[in-house]
């Protein structure tokens, strides 16, 4: 690795996409704030220069919240430092990037209890208070 | 996952959430270059999608393909979608060998008449059935006896969608492609050598989803994923605008990431998603990687002359050929200067004879 | 084979063929013309003097026309520049003249040669529109004229809508682009084109004649 590591290779910063995304991400942000629509923008369907999602994470940074899903894989949704635009990175579970969107809403649907799970919670509570009578079984551990 | 269920029930019996499904269905509208907006649309086709029967054909093939599509160890959507499918027949991949393995491909057949995708890999040698067999039958027969029901015919690889290496001058085996063979029923082309993994699994996730073929070109390849030249798409385009050019692979242009175009890049000629897509999950791809495209997804690309010759080079034979043309024609001019001047040395002794 | 193999390959093949030995059989011929009778003695030693300053002089238009024919002298001077800048560098074209000669040259930015082919192409189109106008001029135009300026401003065209990809399929573009430049390379050495090369060796030639009888060229 070390011999590779000697190839003196700078890349160029290229920062093409950057600013046309941060005004994309403005336009939408306009809108939601007024009360409309919210947007979700692909970054794979952008073509990248090497180091430039990167940047693009740099540049929005993070914001108060930042919540961790453990679905299929870890999911990472990140405010960025402007509320109410979103970024969020889908791993599966080799923790390889999967699809990653910026996602400009007051609160990312992914964030939202599903309507069929929270229906099939009820559905397992129901199995549990019924099975120990009305006794819930206590867990000292 | 049962032949019954759909791929939603598959899913929420592996204890996958309605969450988890969403995410999903992200990705695999992401992976095939649908808008985030048309989320909603492939989750509800997903739910109720159920699993196509898919015999896989390989020909005169290096297993690229293959490996390319199968380089996941772990869950990816890629291997979701592939588990959603069910794969009757794959040389490379099936535990079965011999009278078993053809049994199955004719029992997943016949239960699916009609309704299964064939999918090929490789070319298809007509200059002598013998040059590539199985159980004894040729590639040829092989290919039309499964063709007779299949529904659509995905030609993975540039030698299944266009002869590909096989096919490269002098073409030995009398190499062609599927859509040279059959010509009664719908043909994807999905070139490249290899193709990406995502833009394979990307058209059997549409066909999960849609039923449908997706769009298609005029040389029948995706437009979701061909549409657009490397050239377009390219981060290096800017270097080409302003004419900053790499000339040799270790110089300075080089070392800064510039325009490949001197060094042979075929990206102004190329269609494909490397650009955007990417390969080995959006690592990189060979332009990002300082060597340009050498047009692997487009028809006859080995023979358009080396890799490293530029586009605009043209191939315009040798340059002793033009000394040659030079010669011959300052050898006309001389012949034709010097008859001129016999003829004008004759017509003015006449004169003078004359007068 | 494509359009763009065929373009690339033989077509290109043989209009450089076409071009060179046309080329070299015209220009060897009508120079090896030339042999006249020395009869009486020459005003001037020199005929190399007199005819490499008349190459000079004819630059620039002779004074008493000066006037009248400035609109063609700085037109014309401006589509030939801005012409050779948009053909000799372009970095594509220089690829293609390294290939040929061996060595190559640097280039100018995209964005430059884009305003010099659009330059060439519209003051070719208002002489054209002139030609095709203006009484006299109509007159004395032939075939040989509306060609040779119809094969120059195909290429320019075809030119711009490759690099733009406007027009269709980007290999579509280039074909047609490469086939227009190789039908001016067939066309070069037989008609009006041709000035290009004879330019230089006539006006040597007119200067060295008029400089043995003592008149100015």
């Amino acid at each position: 690795m070390s011999a590779l590591e000697g190839i003196a290779v700078r890349v160029e910063a290229m920062s093409g996409n950057v600013m046309p995304l941060l005004h994309e991400i403005r336009h939408a942000l306009r809108r939601v704030a007024e009360g409309g629509q919210g947007t979700t923008i692909d970054l794979g369907s952008l073509p990248m220069a090497p180091g430039e999602d990167k940047r693009i994470e740099e540049m929005l940074g993070q914001g108060e919240v930042r919540a961790e899903l453990n679905a299929l894989g870890p999911t990472l949704v990140q405010e960025t430092r402007y509320p109410g635009v979103w970024f969020i990175t889908h791993r599966n579970t080799e923790q390889e990037v999967i699809a990653r969107f910026i996602e400009v809403t007051r609160m990312p649907e992914l964030l939202l209890a599903q309507a069929d799970d929270m229906r099939r919670a009820v559905s397992e509570l129901d199995l549990t208070l019924n099975s120990g009578n009305g006794q819930v079984s206590h867990d000292d551990h | 996952m049962r032949k019954d269920q759909s791929l939603g029930e598959y899913l929420f019996a592996q204890g996958v959430s309605r969450r988890g499904f969403l995410k999903f269905c992200s990705a695999t509208a992401s992976l095939m270059a649908l808008p985030p907006s048309m989320v909603g649309r492939v989750a509800a086709a997903l739910e109720s999608a159920r699993r196509p029967s898919v015999i896989w054909l390989s020909f005169q093939e290096c297993t690229g393909c293959t490996e390319s599509l199968t380089r996941s160890h772990a869950p990816t959507v890629e291997s979701l979608i592939f588990d959603a499918i069910s794969l009757d027949y794959h040389h490379t991949l099936q535990a079965a060998a011999g009278f078993a393995a053809e049994e199955a491909r004719e029992a997943a057949m016949q239960e699916n008449s009609g309704k299964y995708l064939l999918v090929v890999d490789g070319s298809i040698p007509m200059g002598n059935p013998a040059y590539s067999t199985f159980a004894g039958i040729s590639n040829l027969d092989m290919l039309k006896e499964t063709a007779a029901n299949a529904a659509a015919i995905i030609a993975v690889g540039t030698c299944a969608a266009f002869g590909g290496i096989p096919h490269a001058n002098p073409n030995p085996t009398g190499a062609v492609s599927v859509s040279d063979i059959i010509k009664d029923k719908p043909i994807i082309n999905v070139s490249g050598c290899p193709p990406i993994p995502v833009v394979i699994t990307g058209v059997l996730a549409h066909f999960l989803t849609f039923g449908s073929i997706p769009d298609l070109d005029e040389l029948g390849r995706p437009k979701a994923f061909f549409g657009q030249n490397i050239h377009d798409r390219c981060y290096r385009r800017p270097f080409y605008e302003r004419g900053q050019f790499a000339k040799t692979f270790d110089d300075e242009g080089a070392r800064l990431g510039w325009c490949l175009y001197e060094l042979g890049c075929k990206g102004p000629t190329t269609y494909n998603a490397c650009a955007t897509l990417k390969w080995n999950e959006g690592t990189s791809f060979p332009i990002g990687s300082g060597h340009g495209c050498i047009g692997c997804s487009e028809p006859d690309f080995w023979d358009k002359g080396s890799f490293y010759r530029p586009i605009s080079a043209g191939l315009w034979g040798s340059r002793e050929a033009l000394l040659g043309a030079a010669a011959a024609g300052a050898a006309i001019g001389i012949g034709s200067a010097l008859a001129a001047r016999s003829r004008k040395k004759k017509a003015a002794a006449e004169e003078a004879k004359s007068s | 084979m494509t359009l763009l193999d065929f373009a690339r390959g033989p077509a290109l093949q043989l209009s450089l063929v076409i071009l060179i030995a046309g080329s070299l059989w015209r220009l060897v011929g009508t120079i090896l013309l030339n042999a006249r009778k020395d009869l009486s003695r020459p005003r001037h030693k020199s005929a190399l003097a007199d005819g490499m300053k008349a190459i000079a002089t004819r630059s620039l238009p002779a004074h008493v026309f000066e006037k009248r024919i400035r609109f063609q002298h700085f037109s014309g001077y401006a589509w030939h520049i801005a012409l050779f800048v948009s053909v000799l560098f372009f970095a594509p074209h220089i690829l293609f003249f390294e290939s040929v000669l061996g060595f190559g040259w640097p280039g100018l930015p995209n964005g430059i040669i884009l305003a010099t082919a659009a330059i060439t192409i519209a003051i070719l189109v208002a002489l054209l529109i002139r030609r095709a106008s203006h009484p006299v001029q109509r007159l004395i135009s032939n075939a040989d004229d509306y060609i040779s300026i119809v094969l120059v401003i195909v290429p320019l065209v075809t030119g711009i809508l490759a690099f733009a990809h406007v027009g269709g399929r980007y290999e579509t573009l280039l074909a047609v682009h490469l086939l227009s430049v190789e039908a001016m390379f067939v066309w070069f050495p037989f008609g009006k084109l041709m000035h290009a090369a004879l330019t230089f060796p006539s006006r040597f030639q007119a200067g060295s004649s008029f400089g043995r009888k003592g008149v100015r060229a």
